[in-house]
């Protein structure tokens, strides 16, 4: 009888143990789940926000990579023309 | 700059004029450049690139760096100056020497080479001078240039290049459409800080017609377009520049 309430209790103690991870298991997996959903910037729900990045840092990047040349007024007789090529 | 020390020659098809430098050392320059990249010559790189099937190819370093600079061109100025001359510039990889390119996609580097090669050229020129292939221009020091409709200019630093119809017919074509342009200028002068810049800014501004003056001002290129009609407009930098004396001449 003894030995009875002891398999028992140990019994209980099992249960409690696997209803306690199954359902640390499922908090683990809900929070993952809702947390990849808002904060995954990948994701279609996700939204895209600005970086944030300094003016002077999206001035340099939108920067043009072609740059104008020095000109002035003619002073002297042109030895050479530019035309269509 | 004496105009007696202008030599000129032919080289790429096209009027050359040297000042300042050797002109054979000029000639060897271009001559280089039209062996690797000229589209009439079976035996040139760009031919035999054009020519084999294979998707993948190794290329010469001056062929890798053309390109290179071409698809850097066409983003900057979105597929309009393209090397492709069909829309499909993105699909052109490039990975060191490695090309890859969709099976049979034809390039086509005359966008930038001959501006690149005006600008190797220059950098051989031992002082003072310029070296001009077919009009368009690079400088070192001071150098009065004709413009299109008896006008000129002073290009103090970089390059002069113009673009148009006026001498080759409709030659520049609105990859948008894979036809040639049918732009409401018939030339367009652009100075950039090397000929390769002004070149790809007066190719730009005349393919982008009546947008072309303020696209050339948003990045602070001067620009001189002349109308089909004959009617000259200058974008905001060219009126500034043209107008006001440099402070180091």
């Amino acid at each position: 009888m003894a030995n009875n309430s002891r398999i028992e209790k140990a019994r209980q103690r099992a249960r409690a143990a696997k209803v306690g991870l199954g359902a640390l298991t499922a908090l683990v997996f809900g929070v993952a789940f809702v947390g990849a959903k808002t904060h995954a910037p990948g994701h279609a729900k996700g939204k895209a926000t600005p970086l944030g990045a300094p003016a002077s840092f999206e001035r340099a990047v939108k920067k043009s990579v072609l740059q104008g040349g020095q000109i002035a007024p003619p002073a002297q007789p042109p030895p050479v023309s530019s035309a269509t090529s | 700059m004496s105009p007696a020390a202008v030599h000129r020659f032919r080289a790429m098809g096209c009027d050359v004029a040297v000042a300042g430098g050797n002109p054979e050392e000029v000639a060897a320059v271009l001559e280089r450049w039209e062996s690797a990249f000229s589209l009439f010559r079976p035996e040139s790189e760009l031919s035999r690139v054009n020519r084999s099937r294979a998707r993948v190819l190794a290329v010469s370093p001056l062929f890798s760096r053309a390109l290179e600079v071409a698809l850097d061109m066409a983003a900057e100025t979105d597929g309009l100056v393209d090397p492709t001359l069909c829309g499909r510039w993105r699909e052109v990889v490039l990975s060191g020497s490695l090309l890859s390119r969709p099976q049979g996609l034809p390039l086509d580097l005359n966008g930038v080479v001959k501006s690149l090669a005006v600008d190797h050229a220059s950098a051989t020129l031992d002082g003072p001078g310029f070296v001009s292939v077919g009009g368009d221009l690079a400088v070192r020091g001071p150098v009065d240039v004709a413009l299109p409709g008896s006008d000129a200019i002073r290009v103090v630093a970089g390059g002069l290049a113009t673009s148009g119809t006026a001498s080759r017919g409709q030659h520049l074509v609105d990859p948008a459409t894979g036809r040639p342009s049918e732009s409401c200028w018939e030339q367009v002068t652009a100075s950039g800080a090397t000929c390769l810049y002004a070149d790809v800014a007066a190719k730009t501004g005349f393919l982008l017609g009546e947008r072309g003056p303020e696209w050339l001002d948003a990045r602070g290129i001067p620009g001189r377009f002349v109308g089909v009609g004959g009617d000259v407009v200058e974008n905001d930098a060219w009126r500034g520049a043209a107008r006001t004396a440099a402070a180091c001449t």
